[in-house]
């Protein structure tokens, strides 16, 4: 693989989405600020917003930087360089999670900080550690609709699926017995069934992520 | 034997509505083909099974020694591809397109670039989205000449321009085109616009290649002969003839094989040869198209 070509081509990505990335780290320090410093209702909202940024930025990264291609009829000229299937699909995959990782890690570290130093909600860890890897697990499935279908209804259906899943699989997870069990406790507890929860996670990120290499090395028409 | 820049060999490409069937072409280092064919016939997607971006069915492909579209990144590194379709970024100027792909070609040529802009008359800080139709296709011309391509397509790149700027296009690519030898495919509906460029031609209809050949050749074995017949008198049998027009005295004979001695051949029957008129590359395509056409549905 080409990794330079991978890397001017994440380059040109991140160039485009440069005032997006802006407003949403902006718009995720006050989410923060909000979460750490509005009391019991700022908590919530605090919350509600830093979720909402990063589905916005998963959204808008997938919007842009996929679809956008063949929208702007900018694919040919972008098919026309140096590259196959793999540098385009790995620029496009990569190009998103760079974006997306680094929000999601800064709102998951505050999220867990939050947590830690708060005085009676340490049960909730194991819960939003798992809560934040499903909304990856929902970005990387957005990412790889949209790269295989390049249609933007089949891309909206993976946002709503995704964001559906974040529901059920909050349901679920809040119902497994060794999750569930110290939740509203004072004390940290992680559990077999938190480590069983976050591999079959990244097992689907995986799964997700080689579908749409696959998938990709399969299709036989890029314009 | 003859360095070939392109070699498609028997390719096939099946689509619910349309297929390509069995390409046979053969492009010559040096040597600029002409692809013409009417809106629907195949070029656009011959030429992206040439850049590797629509995979064929059967058949192989070679372009500049590399299987396609297994080494297309290789192959793309020499070509310089302009198509209808392609847009550029629009947000972005023409200089930061410029630096996009500076250091993804190892041969490109900062200072031809900056040449054409000025020859083109583009402002390098100026945005895409704020260039007309005209000045966009002159950009990308630019960004695919300034990469010093080995092989230049061109897929319909004066479609959807006014006359004016039709013209200036390409005024302008022959200009460039002059000062350098390059192999280039360059494929239009218009028959004047590559009739200007190249020096090879190749017809394509419903999905099949109808012919190639020098564009010279074609000029000079396609003619269109006009008789007078005697009050009894028939056609005379003449080769190549794909057409026979006029009236029963007064036949309008079309060949794609002529040669002066039909003339005295003619004579020698009765019919008396009243004119032999050359024929443009528009009416020899025309004529292409619709004695296929017909052969097809005889």
């Amino acid at each position: 693989m080409n990794y330079s070509m991978v890397k001017s081509l994440i380059l040109k990505d991140w160039y485009f989405q440069r005032t997006a990335i802006l407003l949403s780290l902006a718009g995720g320090a006050i989410s923060l600020a909000i979460v750490a410093f509005g009391g019991q209702a700022g908590f919530t909202i605090g919350l509600v917003l830093l979720v909402t940024i990063l589905v916005m930025i998963s959204a808008m990264t997938v919007m842009s930087n996929v679809l956008g291609e063949r929208e702007n009829q900018t694919l040919p000229f972008l098919m026309s360089l140096p590259i196959s299937y793999l540098e385009y699909t790995s620029s496009k995959i990569l190009g998103a999670l760079l974006i997306f990782v680094p929000f999601w890690l800064a709102i998951l570290a505050g999220s867990l900080a939050l947590i830690v130093a708060g005085p009676t909600i340490h049960g909730f860890f194991a819960f939003t550690v798992i809560m934040a890897v499903e909304i990856l697990v929902s970005t990387c499935l957005l990412i790889a609709v949209a790269l295989v279908s390049e249609s933007k209804g089949w891309t909206i259906s993976a946002m709503v699926a995704g964001n559906l899943g974040i529901n059920v699989v909050g349901y679920i997870v809040a119902h497994i017995p060794g999750i569930r069990d110290g939740m509203f406790g004072t004390r940290i507890i992680w559990r077999p069934a938190a480590t069983i929860s976050l591999a079959i996670e990244f097992a689907l990120i995986a799964m997700l992520l080689g579908g749409a290499f696959f998938l990709q090395s399969r299709k036989k028409d890029f314009l | 034997m003859t360095d070939l820049s392109v070699r498609f060999d028997g390719v096939c490409k099946r689509y619910q509505h349309f297929s390509l069937e069995n390409i046979h072409l053969e492009l010559p280092t040096g040597s600029i083909m002409g692809f013409i064919g009417a809106n629907g016939a195949g070029k656009s997607t011959t030429i992206r099974i040439l850049m590797g971006l629509v995979h064929q069915d059967q058949g192989s492909v070679w372009v500049l020694s590399h299987r396609m579209p297994a080494d297309q990144a290789a192959a793309k590194l020499d070509i310089g591809f302009v198509s209808e379709d392609m847009r550029l970024y629009g947000p972005a100027t023409l200089a930061w397109h410029m630096n996009f792909l500076r250091p993804i070609y190892p041969r490109w040529d900062q200072a031809y670039a900056e040449a054409l802009a000025r020859r083109f008359d583009l402002k390098l800080e100026q945005k895409i989205k704020g260039l007309s139709h005209g000045q966009r296709v002159k950009a990308a011309l630019l960004l695919a000449l300034a990469r010093r391509p080995r092989l230049l397509v061109l897929d319909e790149p004066t479609t959807g321009l006014d006359p004016v700027a039709r013209m200036e296009v390409l005024g302008e690519l022959m200009a460039v085109l002059a000062d350098e030898d390059r192999t280039i495919l360059f494929s239009s509906h218009n028959t004047l616009d590559v009739e200007q460029i190249s020096d090879q031609i190749t017809f394509i209809d419903r999905g099949r290649i109808i012919d190639s050949d020098d564009k010279e050749a074609f000029l000079d074995r396609w003619r269109r002969l006009r008789l007078v017949l005697p009050p009894d008198g028939v056609v005379p049998r003449l080769p190549g003839v794909v057409n026979v027009g006029g009236s029963s005295r007064l036949p309008v004979l079309t060949t794609n094989r002529f040669e002066p001695a039909m003339v005295s051949a003619c004579n020698e029957v009765g019919a008396t040869v009243q004119a032999v008129d050359t024929m443009t590359l528009e009416e020899i395509f025309v004529a292409n198209v619709h004695s296929r056409r017909e052969r097809l549905t005889a």
